[in-house]
């Protein structure tokens, strides 16, 4: 028998609101249709209104979980444009904050997950773990969700305790490395639940544009910290975890693993840090022209593009977030899986449609 | 694809196209295993609208450019590249512009009901 099952925009198993209809043959699906803009903004209509340095403010609030990696990206789109050199010192701490974000982002994932697969005591051991990343983001920046840290032609904040964000990355990656990695790669229920739900080939992947642990998980071999390295990744060493199941399982695996090459790259560019200026002074606005800037963010690659005719505000900011790319590809993984497996691939995504709306 | 050659600016590769060239572009960044990124809508000083697609391959950014005026129909390459389709209605959304190639370019933002071409409204000043 076929029917449709509509889920949303506002129901109780959804963390945010929008609204996905199941096309279900008995319990087998057959097609997907999402509809998104329940959280719509006009974020990029409202930075051709606002000066440069209220956008930072405005980026920041693109998304609730990796907002950092959206005030960097729009600050490094514009310091791209007006030619300014951003101390190294600044880069260091950026990547920094960057990573901790990763951390924070890939272990919140992590905590849902568990709770969806119905492991609670993996979601409270994991939100155990993401509340000494956020301790550590707090302590830093003075804040836990909009950390303010950017600014164009560098940072804020200078870390002034680097040990103790070190100590704090040493602890997590031990803890991941005890715990994380071997529940999600031995733990009979993880794979007996993940393994081989919501395949995406590679020449899918490709063809429906997804990025970051997604992509990787499915075979794509990309990461721009290493492809197209900004800030000092160039003068870190790290490994970009790739798997070819393209399942639920290898998305899961993906970003445990990036959760350990995290802490390494945290713990080498703190030991590293040169000292110096945190910025370039104080700057209002930038000369005509335009800049594309990709980041990796913690759900894949942020894209900004933002073009500038002189003035203090902005002539077009573009923003493609990471799971604008990643969530049409839900039509393509569903196909073919039960009913009862669309929430965990779904999840698996690590979706975020605050910052897919914008 | 085209007789224009890619030129580094802004950080990646451009090229100018013709709206017409832009299918068989598409079609030949799919062929090289290149990955759809974005495709960038602004409104030049003139009233035209400046059209950019972009793509990644292997890390490295290949945008290509073309311009057209507020109302014409533009290029979908939705059946080469089926992550285009979330880019091409938000284009609709924000800029009113409509595809050719499609069935319906059904509104993504916006509801049904909301008139297309967001970023064109003027009201609200710079602040």
């Amino acid at each position: 028998m076929s029917y449709r099952i509509p889920l949303g925009p506002y129901h109780v198993a959804l963390d945010e609101p929008y609204k996905i209809e199941v096309d279900c043959e008995g319990e087998t699906i057959t097609d997907a249709h999402i509809k998104v803009g329940f959280n719509f903004r006009g974020i990029e209509w409202l930075a051709q209104r606002k000066n440069i340095t209220k956008c930072i403010a405005l980026m920041e609030r693109v998304c609730g979980i990796c907002s950092n990696v959206h005030s960097m990206t729009f600050c490094m789109a514009l310091e791209q444009i007006g030619a300014i050199e951003v101390p190294k010192r600044a880069q260091y701490i950026r990547m920094v904050v960057a990573e901790l974000e990763r951390l924070h982002s890939h272990l919140l994932w992590a905590g849902v997950a568990a709770e969806i697969v119905g492991f609670q005591t993996a979601f409270m051991e994991v939100f155990r773990f993401r509340e000494r990343v956020m301790d550590l983001l707090e302590a830093i920046t003075g804040n836990r969700v909009n950390y303010s840290m950017n600014c164009i032609g560098g940072v804020n904040r200078d870390i002034t305790d680097p040990e103790s964000v070190a100590a704090g990355a040493r602890e997590i990656r031990d803890t991941v490395n005890r715990v994380l990695i071997p529940l999600f790669t031995t733990d009979r229920t993880i794979s007996a639940r993940c393994g081989g739900v919501g395949v995406l080939s590679q020449a899918d992947a490709v063809r429906w544009g997804v990025v970051g642990p997604v992509a990787r998980a499915s075979g794509v071999d990309t990461d721009l910290r290493r492809d197209c390295a900004y800030l000092a990744y160039e003068e870190i060493a790290f490994a970009v975890p790739v798997r070819t199941e393209g399942d639920v399982l290898a998305r899961v695996v993906v970003r445990a693993q990036e959760i350990v090459e995290s802490c390494n790259i945290i713990e080498q560019a703190l030991a590293q840090m040169p000292s110096g200026s945190l910025n370039a002074g104080d700057i209002y606005a930038v000369p005509p022209g335009d800049a594309v800037v990709r980041v990796e963010a913690p759900r894949g690659e942020v894209f900004y593009y933002v073009e500038s005719d002189g003035s203090d505000v902005p002539s077009r900011v573009k923003v493609r977030t990471p799971t604008f790319a990643n969530i049409p590809s839900v039509m393509a993984m569903v196909k073919g899986n039960e009913f009862a497996d669309m929430p965990l691939i779904q999840a698996a995504l690590d979706p975020c449609y605050s910052c897919t709306d914008r | 694809m085209t007789s224009q050659e890619w030129r580094q600016r802004a950080g990646g590769n451009w090229m100018p196209a013709n709206l017409g060239e832009i299918r068989s572009i598409a079609q030949s960044m799919l062929e090289r295993g290149a990955r759809f990124e974005a495709f960038v809508v602004t409104q030049t000083k003139a009233g035209e609208l400046r059209l950019i697609w972009h793509w990644d391959l292997k890390g490295k950014l290949f945008s290509v450019e073309s311009t057209a005026a507020v109302g014409t129909p533009l290029p979908s390459i939705v059946d080469i590249y089926c992550g285009s389709d979330w880019a091409e209605r938000e284009a609709r959304d924000y800029y009113g512009v409509t595809f050719e190639g499609r069935v319906s370019t059904a509104p993504l933002m916006l509801r049904e009901a909301d008139p297309p071409g967001v970023m064109l409204r003027s009201e609200g000043g710079p602040r």
